[in-house]
């Protein structure tokens, strides 16, 4: 028998390349971990990745961590550790796994994950999150960082809450001075904000590529590998140089007719975090009806820049300022749901898929309401499904396949039966 | 003469159902254990013989239900949320609402004037409001699950069952027996119960006329009055509503060979 060709270097650089980036970036905190630089937390919700790198510190997203266990299949052991100290069944799995990490040695298959020197907690919105850093604060001793954003609820913050969080920032700068003895350097800042916004620009044409007609990316299950540089590592050149090869292998796909749905039947739109412990079996349950997801929002959970916002280096403090405060999850419903079926109409969708998770209520609560407004006000075909990111104790294949079909069935516009279930 | 058959794999038991022409001519059910491809082909040969046709004579088969799947003697599986709309549409074409309660899931399906699916919802990991709920209930009772029925109807003082967990209800069920309750009352309160969890999921997708009632527990006479009761509607049921998953997977292989060929997949 002949074995299938290859597929060709142009079309497999960017997967290859985020590999190369998020392998070389656990080893190196496993290098950290020896004491070589100061280690930050952060939360990936308006990050201040910039502002805390100018000084020196390499930055864990503990949220990354655990959706890497998740994916890896081995952030159950780590849940349930937090569970035997104690936290119930219905803390968010995120917390969970790293509390569960932590005591368990910050051992992953990727890498050891070194324990704080700093803990900024960017995103104050969650409730769960605050408590979160709490504990590692108690736990490691160190400083604690609490940004307070102003929830966002209508489409422009005022300047009243800019100056706010402007000001918590000056407040961070100064801990930092503090903390590493090292001066801000606000020329270093600049030239960082420089190189985000050249990221930021590359990922924005990623996105926008979901809407032509096959889309020529999958807005969800692949942008969630190709996020990693966006909320990981923005500020260095390597993110920009990332979303510069991304767009050379997208513009490749179109040019080889090489998509990512080989027959693109069904285009949605996809809201809500993945159930990470079982990624590829959700993703099949959608590539086999030849569905597409041409735009979602959890990949913008670092930032919706497609929505307009870039950091603006000439005016630092302030962009970032916008930028925490614009976070994806700090929008207030009516926002959010304009924002996906703003989506379904530009990327000439036929459905929203929202996949709740059960232990997370800042992203998840309200998803039912968002479900019906799609569907009764919107006249949006809209599929509400629910597990978990990060325990896979609570993902039912069959019954989320059933619905899956169900869904996908009942959006063929002849007639159901055409093709059956596949 | 067009001979189609459906085969509607759940989680307690097996139909199948043989269409000709669009009538009924043959129907088989049976439970299911756990060799579904066996189940499927008995409950095929079943409804061959109701129907005394011969296997040869079918040109379509579609499977649906949870073992869909395992109908592997079948051209095309579809997911019996459509074929419950369908068969629902087939029996009562005024047919907008769909409430279909089997062993282990209760269904809401909104139906559109064709039979299509508008909206559907579905119990969540839980089992409460279900026919496994009542199998529970009526054996804590001690009462065979098709008797329960006609004797919630004889209620004179119907008991609340306030717990949504199966397991918990049980344990309501009996500790209302060990006070000396009257059992009839229990069961009233059983059935209001799972009414009441059923209307919650019928308001997802909006309730309005005609209402149809499918899947095993439409059999329960005393289901039909409780849930009548809840909608404040009259709810459809047949002989055929425990089948009605069968007729409209049928009905699918039916339209499928009725559409012509495009050459395509």
């Amino acid at each position: 028998m002949a074995e299938r060709p290859a597929p060709s270097p142009a079309l497999t650089q960017a997967r290859d390349r985020q590999r190369e980036l998020t392998d070389a970036y656990y080893q190196e905190l496993a290098r950290t971990d020896s004491g070589r630089k100061p280690v930050a937390y952060m939360l990936v919700g308006g990050n201040l990745a910039e502002i805390v790198r100018s000084f020196g510190y390499e930055l864990v997203f503990p949220e990354i961590v655990a959706l890497n266990c998740a994916i890896k299949h081995a952030s159950l052991p780590n849940i349930l550790n937090a569970e035997a100290q104690g936290y119930g069944l219905d803390v968010c799995g995120y917390v969970k796994n790293d509390l569960g990490l932590q005591e368990l040695g910050g051992l992953t298959p990727f890498g050891k994950i070194p324990p704080p020197d700093l803990l900024v907690c960017s995103f104050s919105g969650c409730y769960v999150y605050v408590k979160w850093w709490e504990a590692l604060a108690e736990r490691y001793g160190v400083p604690l960082f609490m940004l307070d954003v102003p929830y966002l609820r209508e489409p422009t913050p005022r300047k009243e809450e800019i100056a706010y969080v402007t000001a918590q920032l000056e407040e961070l700068i100064a801990l930092l001075e503090r903390t590493t003895g090292r001066s801000f350097d606000r020329a270093e800042l600049v030239r960082t904000l420089g190189a985000s916004r050249r990221a930021e620009e590359g990922w924005v044409d990623y996105l926008h590529a979901g809407r032509q007609r096959p889309s020529p990316i999958e807005a969800y299950f692949e942008a969630v590998f190709y996020m990693f540089p966006i909320n990981v590592l923005r500020g260095t050149p390597e993110a920009a140089e990332f979303y510069a090869l991304v767009n050379e292998e997208v513009a490749a796909r179109v040019r080889e007719g090489q998509y990512p749905v080989p027959e693109e039947k069904f285009r949605v739109v996809v809201e809500g975090v993945p159930p990470y412990p079982s990624y590829r079996t959700f993703w099949d349950f959608f590539r086999r009806w030849g569905a597409v997801s041409v735009a979602a929002t959890y990949p913008k959970v670092g930032g919706l820049f497609d929505q307009g916002f870039l950091h603006d280096p000439s005016r630092p403090l302030e962009s970032i300022a916008e930028y925490s405060v614009g976070a994806y999850v700090n929008e207030a419903w009516p926002l959010r749901r304009e924002l996906i079926a703003s989506y379904v109409r530009d990327y000439a969708a036929d459905a929203v898929v929202i996949h709740g998770i059960k232990s997370c209520r800042s992203f998840t609560a309200g998803q039912g309401d968002l479900r019906d407004w799609l569907l009764h006000e919107r006249g949006i075909p809209t599929l509400y499904l629910e597990s978990d990111h990060e325990d896979p104790r609570y993902f039912a294949p069959a019954q989320i396949k059933n619905r899956m079909d169900a869904f996908f069935e009942s959006l063929k516009p002849a007639s159901p039966a055409a093709g059956g279930t596949p | 003469m067009t001979l189609v058959a459906g085969v509607d794999i759940g989680s307690t038991t097996a139909k199948c159902v043989l269409l000709d022409d669009g009538n009924v001519v043959g129907k088989s059910l049976a439970p299911v254990g756990v060799e579904l491809v066996r189940d499927a082909e008995k409950a095929l040969e079943q409804a061959l013989g109701d129907a005394h046709r011969d296997r040869s004579e079918i040109r379509f088969v579609t499977g649906t239900g949870y073992g869909r799947f395992k109908v592997t003697f079948g051209q095309e599986a579809v997911t019996e949320i459509g074929c419950h709309a369908r068969g629902a549409h087939f029996l009562f074409p005024g047919t907008r609402l769909v409430v279909d309660i089997g062993g282990q899931d209760t269904k809401a399906i909104r139906v559109g004037e064709r039979g299509e699916v508008i909206d559907f919802a579905m119990n969540d990991k839980c089992a409460a409001g279900t026919g496994r709920f009542l199998d529970v209930c009526a054996g804590a009772l001690g009462y065979d699950v098709a008797e329960i029925g006609a004797l919630s109807l004889e209620a004179r003082h119907p008991l609340k069952v306030t717990s949504t967990c199966t397991v918990f209800a049980e344990s309501e069920v009996t500790s209302y027996v060990a006070r000396g309750k009257d059992p009839k009352d229990v069961l009233a309160g059983l059935h209001a119960s799972i009414a009441s969890r059923s209307f919650s999921l019928m308001q997802r997708v909006g309730v309005a006329p005609e209402v149809t009632f499918t899947g095993g527990v439409s059999r329960n006479e005393g289901m039909v009055r409780a849930l009548e009761r809840k909608v404040g509607l009259h709810v459809n049921v047949s002989p055929l509503s425990q089948y009605l998953g069968a007729v409209g997977a049928a009905l699918f292989g039916a339209e499928r060979l009725s559409r012509p060929a495009t050459g395509g997949s």
